[in-house]
């Protein structure tokens, strides 16, 4: 009883960040704001219900081939999101898209933008 | 038992709100990080229902969805940076 | 293109081999022999672009203890610390954000370090790197940070990344 109810626990604690995330990438004010809200999604949303998936699958599902795949899920999500995130910030900085509001301090145009 | 099918639908809904900022998006980098998003959170959804049903097949369509999911962003990204790191590349090794 | 070398075969194979098991899970001799020649041909095809310096460097038990000491401790804590910052802002109606790029020196040699670096500052969120420049020997990388408090420089870069980067000497020196 104790073990389900902290699966529930860390299930539910990744679904509160998710929707942080979620809210973040509906409302933040620009694209560059909205992309380091998504991150919470893919880090502490996936590695919350990996984890709750994780003990579910070894103490009641018994079953070492799911647990295994589980995790795999969550160490792919975690190595092979920040590569992306990484391009698609560049990218982004580089087709010319800027913020509505002048960033203050904005040393990467200052040096590659002739 | 139904509480993790309880958490895979919320899950649901949550990729189904991200999609707002797909179709609202003003410009292809907004809409590529809500897809991103959505992908992940329906790679999570995948899990806990696969959990529920006790059936190994979903485990390897979210491995699959996941692994896509970087290729497709990394594709965009590249269209959206108009080459540039080929030259950062040419003008490295010569 | 880079000659390729006999350990690096050997370490991408062995990375390789422990991917194909763990995916299979199944323990008949057609299974494993199937996986050895597979990840074979993928080591053989691979190991040039894969490997760059010392191949055997994580079968190093002190490297191991200190990569593992930073990647199940030292840096959940600092994710989780970022995460609920991040979160607070985002309910709190996304409006005190101070977003900026600032440029943050690097002191890490190994290329493996600089990329790992540059990964966990993308991992914790409020700030994505964005590119790498090196300029008279010193590398510097690009941050987009989500709250702009301290100049550009090395202020930053120890309010960013400093207890990761004190991990990460630890493990590639």
């Amino acid at each position: 009883m104790l073990l389900r109810i902290v699966i529930d626990l860390l299930i539910a604690v990744g679904l509160i960040f998710a929707l942080a995330g979620t809210k973040g990438v509906l409302k933040m004010p620009d694209t560059f704001c909205r992309m380091q809200a998504s991150t919470c999604i893919s880090t502490l949303g996936i590695l919350g219900v990996c984890l709750g998936g994780l003990l579910y699958a070894i103490f009641v599902m018994h079953s070492p081939a799911t647990a295994v795949k589980v995790a795999l899920i969550g160490a792919l999500v975690l190595f092979t999101n920040p590569i992306g995130s990484h391009a698609i910030a560049k990218g982004a900085y580089q087709a010319g898209i800027r913020p509505e509001k002048p960033m203050e301090t904005d040393d990467y145009g200052r040096d590659f933008d002739e | 038992m139904t509480d993790l099918m309880i958490f895979a639908v919320l899950f649901g809904a949550l990729a189904v709100i991200n999609l707002v900022r797909l179709v609202k998006g003003p410009t292809a980098a907004d809409r590529m990080v809500a897809g991103d998003c959505a992908d992940v959170l329906i790679c999570c959804a995948m899990i806990l229902f696969a959990l529920y049903s006790g059936r190994g097949v979903y485990l390897d369509i979210a491995i699959i969805s996941a692994l896509l999911g970087i290729i497709d962003t990394l594709l965009v990204a590249r269209y959206m940076d108009k080459g540039r790191w080929l030259k950062y590349v040419a003008k490295d090794r010569h | 293109m880079p000659k390729t070398k006999f350990p690096a075969v050997v370490s991408t194979f062995v990375v390789c081999y422990a991917f194909w098991v763990l995916l299979t899970w199944t323990f008949t001799v057609q299974e494993l022999a199937a996986g050895a020649v597979v990840s074979l041909a993928v080591a053989l095809f691979s190991a040039r672009f894969f490997i760059h310096e010392r191949a055997f460097w994580l079968f190093n038990p002190v490297k191991l203890g200190s990569a593992l000491l930073f990647w199940l401790i030292l840096f959940p804590v600092e994710m989780i610390k970022a995460n609920v910052d991040v979160a607070k802002r985002c309910f709190g109606g996304c409006k005190n954000v101070n977003p900026g790029i600032v440029k943050v020196p690097v002191d890490l040699k190994s290329d493996y370090g600089q990329a790992a670096l540059a990964n966990a500052i993308t991992l914790t969120p409020g700030t994505i790197t964005m590119d790498v420049a090196e300029e008279d020997g010193q590398t510097y990388y690009y941050i987009h940070w989500i709250d702009v408090t301290k100049p550009s420089g090395q202020e930053a870069g120890d309010a960013i990344k400093g207890t990761l980067e004190k991990g990460l000497r630890r493990v590639w020196e």
